[in-house]
């Protein structure tokens, strides 16, 4: 059994024993048990079939429609050196047909159900999904089932289909100066061909290269049972989930399953400041990002300062109330400013902080600005105020995220995609609330005050012109 | 593929709220609930402890003074940044204490308001809302700080061949009319806005009469009645003033807007139908073949499938001032504009001259029946979905008919349809970025 079957298995026990107190609230103690801190946010069930593919659902009866989605544990991260932008090529060449499905034909017949289709590349998965009526759900797991054992991949497909991906890349990033910033930040602060510092889409030159071979070997060492993650909601009792999972995806060959292999994050930024000039934009935007520990690396093994980090962002950055608004937008020298951090990533993640400049104003004077900030959180630390404004804050909707089809499968593919138990994801409030103030001083100081990062600014117009703040 | 989602929203700044469907084997039960001298369209929904309402006037950037674009879409962001006791971080803390989820928005004909939240945060949304309503603040330092919000983002469109083209197809489209217009304003309109100005636009606009109210989830319609006393019984009466009627489409020659940038993107469009067409339905079934979301359609087919032209093209029925107009983008490399444009053409003409097949009507006819469901399972957008049948002056049994009316559509109308709407002659063009070719 590979590592992520065993998690998968693993996550299923808590999970079976605390289910019942949501199938019979009338059963709970008093007080009624919270979710997501007494009892799950979504009650979940979970198993694994004998190929290794972990099966997950998230049953809500709401309306007659299920949501079906298929996660691989690999994304543009995974892209081999030189070929940044193979995952989310590949996605777009499993809709060129499968043994069973002709080129084209499975998003036809989703629609002709009066269903929906995508798909979706992200730095650590690719995913299928299919929204549609609860009967219908055979039918796409029969497709898709079929795509993943024997997917085409035409030959003659993938000229055409390159020049559908490179305008897209046009679309996305080409064609808009923020993007375009945005991408080459990344790569100053992690490097142009570390995993963490390419784009998910490509460079273009290597878009360019990827070939129908290199396809085929992300496919053969990637797409396997043991590394993906089967996740359906909606309208559909486990019972028929797990006949119509053993009918279609059982038999879906087991193969060994390339591990994630990330590098570790550069020990200092490859370029410590940007400054990038572009006669396009109209309004300046100040970047700050850090290397950071996630949930699934930190550089002392304690992934446990991922949840302290989301508070940090909070209180940074997150609107009226918090301190960089304070500091930038309260004063006048910003029209926005905010702190982001995402820890449920494989690997080293990031906190980024941004802001746009208010005309008129220096950007000295608003880098100051945020470095006061930051050095005044280190100094002092946060207040008790703080931390449970923000974690009243972030907690106080987790269960709406049951209020949209996608949401649940999104969040737990995440989830369990990079190699965490499902119980992470249906006691994630549960996991803030024990966050103490010392942890957050702790995490401000090892993320904010020591490590990795870049500075960047994109100002309108030419360097000429403007001059750079540097 | 990860994104097509969003394609047709390109040209347009407010939702479609054109594509409403139905299924024959789900139906929905819309209640009527009357409270406060007005009438709300209820899907009631105990399974999640969710609660969304909307609502909506006419009016919104429509109300706005000439030199003062901008007006209504400031007023609409300031009734959050701060009201009554609340200055504007209570405000903001008030909300997201509870995870309520509060938004006022403007739109080139309509004001809308809406909330989402878990059902223990109800009464706290409700108070919150009302005050928003009734006692904006309008603190100098609030507008200051909206104004520059929205200079930037007036700003930040003009960035992208995408901003630049929505703008001016939309300006050539209606020239001298608030359809015209950019509903956030510009860099100058904005700068000219006032408190006055602003407090005169509330006045005008957030009245009792003239409301449209929705609401969906778990809220029982007694719950529902009690919230409606509460925001909306102590507005004044009187209903916001109608805006000019929206002239004809104005057929306008091919524009280039240069824009520095590798790809040209290419807003097309022309006139469509009225709201209240009987045609209506046929119409969104043709262009549903044509140009709809998908992979199914004639045009995606025709430029993405078989050509690799672009990542994505649609075109689709942008509902304003009671009038469907077919607008549609495609983006692709400067070097291949002339290429896409031609084709484009080619199929608009090919469906105005046949029509469909009968197997593409077949086709269009399941997916808009069959796809109903699908838009029931999120609370805020129930109550959208049933704000824009509203808006589009639907009865309450429009949904529960639909499937047999689309049943109902004949090869032979839908192809009179296409051969009465679609005029490839009159498709007009702008492409925002630097063309060859052409």
């Amino acid at each position: 059994m590979t590592r992520r079957a065993a998690l998968c298995t693993a996550a299923a026990l808590p999970t079976a024993l605390a289910t019942p107190a949501l199938a019979s609230p009338a059963l709970a103690p008093e007080p009624a048990p919270k979710a997501g801190t007494d009892r799950p946010l979504f009650g979940a069930v979970t198993w694994t079939l004998a190929n290794g593919l972990c099966v997950v659902l998230a049953e809500s009866r709401r309306v007659p429609v299920a949501a079906h989605y298929l996660f691989y544990a690999a994304g543009a991260g995974e892209d081999p050196h030189g070929r940044s932008g193979l995952a989310h090529f590949l996605e777009h060449m499993m809709f060129k047909g499968s043994r069973n499905v002709a080129p084209g034909a499975f998003s036809l017949a989703v629609a002709r159900e009066g269903g929906q289709d995508n798909a979706f590349t992200s730095r650590d998965v690719t995913a299928y999904h299919q929204h549609v009526e609860a009967s219908r759900l055979a039918l796409v797991m029969r497709m898709e089932a079929d795509r993943f054992a024997a997917p085409l991949i035409p030959a003659d497909q993938v000229e055409p289909e390159r020049a559908v991906v490179l305008e897209e890349r046009r679309q996305r990033t080409d064609s808009n100066p923020r993007a375009r910033f945005f991408e080459a930040f990344a790569a100053a602060l992690w490097g142009p061909q570390h995993w963490h510092g390419r784009p998910v889409i490509g460079w273009e030159d290597e878009i360019r290269a990827i070939t129908r071979e290199d396809m085929l070997g992300f496919y053969e060492r990637r797409y396997a049972p043991a590394n993906a993650v089967l996740i359906v909601a909606g309208d559909v009792r486990e019972a028929t989930l797990r006949r119509l999972a053993e009918e279609f995806y059982a038999p879906v060959p087991a193969r060994p399953a390339a591990a994630r292999d990330r590098a570790p994050p550069p020990a200092t930024a490859r370029e410590p400041r940007l400054i990038h000039h572009d006669p396009s934009v109209r309004e300046a935007v100040f970047l700050r990002s850090f290397v950071a520990p996630s949930l699934t690396w930190a550089p002392q093994g304690d992934t446990g300062q991922a949840w302290a980090l989301e508070l940090v962002a909070h209180l940074l950055g997150s609107g009226p109330g918090s301190r960089l608004y304070r500091a930038l937008v309260e004063t006048g020298l910003a029209t926005g400013a905010g702190c982001s951090y995402d820890g449920e990533v494989a690997g080293a993640g990031s906190l980024g902080i941004n802001a746009t400049l208010r005309p008129g104003i220096a950007p000295e004077r608003l880098e100051a600005a945020v470095d006061a900030v930051l050095e005044d959180l280190l100094q002092h630390g946060p207040t008790e105020a703080e931390r449970e404004r923000a974690i009243r804050q972030i907690t106080a909707g987790a269960l709406l995220t049951l209020d949209s089809l996608g949401g649940v499968p999104r969040l737990l593919g995440s989830v369990l995609s990079i190699g965490l138990p499902l119980d992470l994801a249906e006691f994630w409030p549960r996991r803030l609330h024990a966050v103490t103030l010392a942890q957050i001083a702790d995490a401000a100081r090892d993320v904010v005050g020591r490590a990795p990062h870049t500075t960047g600014w994109l100002l309108p117009g030419t360097p000429a012109r403007t001059g750079s703040p540097a | 593929m990860s994104a097509p989602d969003d394609r047709s929203a390109e040209a347009r700044d407010a939702p479609d709220r054109s594509q409403e469907a139905a299924s024959p084997g789900f139906s929905l039960p819309i209640q009527e609930v009357r409270a406060a001298g007005l009438t709300a369209w209820l899907v009631e929904d105990h399974s999640i402890p969710v609660v969304a309402l909307s609502w909506s006037w006419h009016g919104g950037a429509a109300l706005d003074p000439e030199g003062q674009e901008g007006t209504a879409a400031m007023a609409a962001a300031l009734l959050t940044e701060g009201a009554g006791p609340l200055q504007s971080v209570a405000f903001a803390d008030a909300l997201r204490d509870q995870a309520i989820g509060l938004s006022f928005s403007a739109d080139r004909d309509g004001f809308e308001g809406g909330f989402r939240a878990l059902t223990d945060a109800l009464p706290e949304a409700v108070r919150l809302a009302r005050l928003a309503m009734a006692e904006p603040r309008l603190d100098a330092e609030a507008v200051e700080r909206v104004r520059a919000r929205a200079v930037a983002a007036a700003k930040r469109t003009l960035e992208t061949p995408r901003g630049q083209a929505g703008r001016t197809f939309w300006a050539a489209a209606f020239p001298g009319h608030p359809a015209g217009r950019q509903s956030g304003g510009t860099e100058e309109s904005l700068a000219a806005v006032t408190i006055p100005g602003l407090r005169a636009l509330l006045a005008r606009q957030i009245r009792h009469d003239g409301l449209l109210v929705t609401a969906a989830g778990d809220i029982t319609p007694a719950r529902l009645a009690a919230a409606m006393e509460e925001l909306f019984g102590g507005l004044p009466a009187g209903r916001p003033a109608d805006p000019p009627p929206l002239p004809p489409f104005h057929v306008f020659d091919r524009k280039i807007v240069s824009v520095a940038s590798p790809q040209s993107v290419v807003v097309f469009g022309q006139d469509g139908l009225a709201t209240g067409d009987p045609d209506w339905e046929a119409a969104q079934v043709a262009l549903r073949i044509l140009a709809g979301g998908g992979f199914a359609s004639r045009l995606m087919q025709a430029v993405r499938e078989r050509r690799g032209l672009a990542y994505g093209i649609g075109a689709g029925l942008n509902t304003l001032f009671h009038r469907g107009i077919i607008v549609g983008a495609v983006a692709t490399e400067n070097a291949r504009v002339a290429e896409t444009l031609s084709v484009t053409r080619e199929e608009w003409a090919r469906m105005a001259e046949r029509g469909p097949t009968e197997a593409e009507l077949a086709d269009a006819v399941a997916f808009l029946t069959g796809s109903l469901p699908l838009q029931f399972s999120d609370s805020r957008r129930i109550a959208d979905t049933l704000l824009g049948m509203r808006q589009n002056g639907r009865p309450v049994d429009w949904l529960a008919g639909r499937p047999e009316r689309l049943a109902a559509l004949t090869r032979e109308r839908v192809a009179a349809v296409s051969a009465r709407l679609l005029r490839p002659a009159d498709l007009s063009v702008v492409i925002a970025g630097q063309p060859a070719g052409l």
